[in-house]
């Protein structure tokens, strides 16, 4: 919702969407993408707060839930349902794949 | 991953990692994998730091820092408001220093020179890198508002630098009289913090609900809108009904002359406001030490590769956070942390001779309306055809959300920081 | 000249009029000739007004972010930075950002003896472009001056709309009430008005009818002294700064024009000493 220039709604007439998500490219580094991940949910996942951990966490159980986040199917979600949106499901895979082995 | 204290026992000072020994420069560095300085130890450099030596212990890092401790932005509204102490939002570089093996330089980076690849302090002291990391933050344009300047930010702090301003600010509102009026003055974009004027004007109405509850708050703005500002303006009404009034930039609400001394405002077409205390959040650009390195543009922030976020004007020198042109990213802590860790990633695949990863990132700016009322906007982002673009999804809270769900999102702020202060200084809360 | 920090396109004096005035290789090193790109030829709307004019890449200031986070609203200065030969000045400035839907963004009449082109204003830029400044002087000549601009959307920012609904019509100025002889009156000014592309939808999807300031004219003594043609893509609540030069005391009338026909006014007496 966010996605599109600010001027869409005033040019309805050209409205562009950004299809970004693209593959994850073969030398890409997970940990950079999960890097970011830290910062809500603490250093490899490891929640110092009241955010919950998901480092160790069962692969299918990570992935799950990430997938209900992106479908908007997710109970009481907060910012994750905006966020997983962004991601592919071959992000996702690699997020939940690398989380669960921390 | 490797644990870093297992690579620290099992490594030492024995280089067994050491990449890529067909650099030139790596052999420059006597032994070492590469030598990096870190300029400024916030969100974005302390970080820097620390994923640098993360990802390879044997680069030597050197972090340049002016203060020995770290006070954040992020929260400093909190205690602004009364919510917090000041000590709670201070970082320590212990865990940089202790279990990371950064060098700590506690000085002020004066001057680069990019083809020598050397940083001199005020000091007189001169660093060598192979690769400079900017992450200097913001410096104020004083001047840009005609009579602020810096004497005048003694009397009407802008506290946007979070230190002894905040602690100014906070001792005028305490000062200040129940019925009195605080006026803040909000930029135009780009600056730091989007939501923050607008977080802080939340949370000294909160501080005046209780306190001084027949004062005023008015904010004039050099903007028609702003961050999250349907659900802040709704947040208004419902917590603090009246009490603040937003004036945007086609209601006249840019200033363009303080007078510190009456602390009063005029507007652009020349109305005078009268405050009891007067905050100026002013036109901001890139910290001082990037104009020096030469690589800021003539906006007077740091054009960058989004890959790497090396600089687009001079080779060898990456710049994070607030200082760096990022756009769309905001200028928040979060992003500077998240862009620290992605230079990390490129400057230590660049001593191994690798090309840089894809980046990605993600950023959510939470802001407290109340205590128990909580707000966010979270995005993320990647590189497409070399510039950053915002993502498929994001977005704002929802309107309608209830009241659960802002006293979870106020929880979730508070669960971030706690994190992104671990991630970034390794500060336990 | 307003000073900036932003890059000027420095240039453009013709070579008669330029020899004439400083006859000097000197001189020539301050207003350096700069290449013009060729996108401008593809702009039906810019062809139309430089006709057989060969445009001189020389003397148009444009002040533009190099990045906006809010495409709704970028400020843009303009100034003509060009010496004039006696006699010539600049009869209209253009606007243009190809990339909208309209490219035409506003254009700037000024009358003889009113030759300070000079103005400030707030635009709307639907996605990265290059806009395109273009002048017309009086002997001919045109100057054309371009700037990238990127528009990229806050990740922070939300929209809303900007205008009052109650306040339709409300104008803002701020105007000297005395001048010196022969020194430039600068004017500030603002209308409250949504300035409706007729583009966009409501929230129900129902099309926003067009709905636009189209002119701001200002009158000297009751003769027209600078004339503003607003179009689509001036931001809602249009703003401009320009100057007039007065040369006796007398009545400025400044009057705003809705493409209804709707009008709004604003009178003020000014003393010139």
């Amino acid at each position: 919702m966010r996605t599109q220039p600010i001027m869409a709604a005033l040019f309805a007439a050209s409205v562009i969407g950004f299809g970004l998500a693209g593959a994850v490219k073969a030398d890409s580094d997970i940990t950079v993408l999960a890097g970011t991940c830290y910062n809500c949910h603490g250093t490899e996942g490891r929640s110092p707060g009241s955010i919950p951990s998901i480092a160790g966490q069962p692969y299918a159980v990570l992935l799950a839930q990430l997938q209900a986040f992106k479908a908007g199917e997710a109970r009481n979600a907060t910012v994750m349902s905006r966020l997983a949106t962004g991601y592919t499901d071959e992000e996702l895979e690699a997020l939940a794949r690398y989380f669960s082995e921390q | 991953m490797i644990t870093r204290r297992k690579i620290l026992k099992s490594l030492g000072a024995t280089a067994l990692a050491v990449p890529a020994l067909s650099m030139p420069l790596v052999a420059r560095a006597q032994g070492a994998a590469g030598r990096v300085v870190v300029v400024g130890g916030g969100f974005g450099g302390a970080t820097a730091a620390k994923y640098i030596k993360r990802r390879n212990p044997d680069i030597a890092v050197t972090l340049v820092e002016a203060n020995s401790r770290f006070y954040t932005c992020p929260f400093s509204n909190l205690y602004l408001g009364g919510l917090r102490d000041f000590e709670s939002i201070g970082h320590s570089y212990d865990e940089l220093t202790g279990d990371y093996g950064v060098e700590l330089v506690t000085g002020w980076a004066q001057d680069v020179d990019g083809d020598a690849h050397t940083l001199t302090l005020a000091s007189g002291d001169v660093l060598e890198y192979d690769k400079l990391v900017l992450s200097p933050g913001i410096d104020i344009r004083w001047g840009a508002i005609e009579g602020y300047d810096e004497a005048a930010a003694e009397l009407v702090p802008h506290a946007w630098k979070a230190g002894p301003q905040t602690r100014l600010l906070r001792e005028q509102l305490e000062a200040m009289e129940d019925g009195g009026t605080f006026i803040l003055s909000a930029p135009d974009n780009p600056f730091r913090c989007p939501p923050g004027p607008y977080e802080r004007v939340s949370l000294i109405a909160n501080y005046f609900k209780t306190n001084k509850p027949n004062s005023k708050i008015i904010i004039l703005d050099a903007k028609d809108n702003f961050s999250k500002q349907g659900l802040f303006q709704a947040g208004w009404e419902a917590l603090y009904g009246d009490m603040i009034e937003w004036v945007s930039l086609s209601n006249d609400g840019r200033v363009v002359r303080v007078d510190a001394e009456a602390r009063e405002v005029e507007t652009e077409f020349g109305v005078i406001h009268k405050a009891d205390v007067l905050n100026v959040v002013p036109p901001q650009k890139a910290g001082a030490i990037a104009d020096a390195a030469g690589v800021t543009n003539e906006g007077g922030w740091a054009p960058v590769d989004p890959v790497t976020f090396e600089s687009r004007l001079v080779p060898d020198i990456h710049v994070i956070g607030d200082a760096s042109v990022a756009a769309p990213m905001p200028k928040s802590g979060f992003s500077a942390n998240a862009q620290g860790k992605v230079a990390a990633a490129a400057i230590v695949a660049a001593f191994a001779g690798e090309e840089p990863s894809e980046p990605s990132w993600a950023n959510t700016c939470y802001s407290l309306i109340g205590p128990e009322y909580g707000i966010s906007v979270a995005n993320v982002y990647k590189v497409v055809d070399g510039e950053v673009v915002v993502a498929d999804g994001g977005g704002v809270s929802p309107a309608d959300a209830d009241a659960e769900f802002r006293r979870r999102e106020a929880v979730y702020a508070e669960g971030w920081y706690d994190a992104i202060a671990n991630d970034t200084w390794g500060t336990v809360a | 000249m307003t000073e900036t920090n932003t890059n000027h396109t420095f240039n453009g004096i013709s070579r008669r009029a330029f020899l004439a005035m400083t006859g000097g290789a000197l001189a020539l090193a301050s207003f350096p000739a700069l290449a013009l790109s060729d996108a401008w030829r593809r702009v039906d709307e810019i062809n139309a007004v430089v006709g057989d004019a060969d445009p001189i890449a020389q003397g148009v200031n444009i002040e533009l972010p190099l990045v906006t986070e809010n495409g709704a609203n970028v400020p843009l200065k303009v100034g003509i930075g060009r010496p004039m030969a006696e006699g010539e000045h600049v009869t209209a400035i253009h606007i243009y950002a190809p990339r909208n839907p309209f490219p035409e963004i506003a254009t700037f009449r000024f009358v003889d003896g009113f030759d300070v082109p000079e103005i400030e204003t707030r635009i709307r830029l639907n996605e990265s472009q290059t806009v395109f400044v273009v002048a017309e002087l009086n002997s001919g000549a045109v100057l054309m001056g371009e700037r990238d601009v990127r528009v990229t959307v806050s990740g922070c920012l939300t929209q809303a709309d900007t205008y009052a609904a109650d306040s339709l019509f409300e104008t803002r100025v701020r105007v000297a009430e005395s001048v010196a002889n022969g020194t430039p009156l600068e004017v500030l000014t603002l209308i409250n008005h949504p300035q409706e592309t007729g583009l966009r939808e409501d929230a129900q999807g129902n099309p926003v009818p067009k709905r636009l300031i189209e002119r701001l004219e200002a009158r000297y003594n009751g003769e027209v002294a600078f004339v503003a043609e607003f179009n689509r893509s001036i931001s809602s609540n249009p703003y401009l700064r320009f100057f007039i030069t007065p040369e006796e005391s007398g009545a400025l009338d400044l009057v705003w024009t809705e493409d209804t026909g709707a009008s709004a006014q604003f009178n003020a007496d000014i003393t010139v000493g």
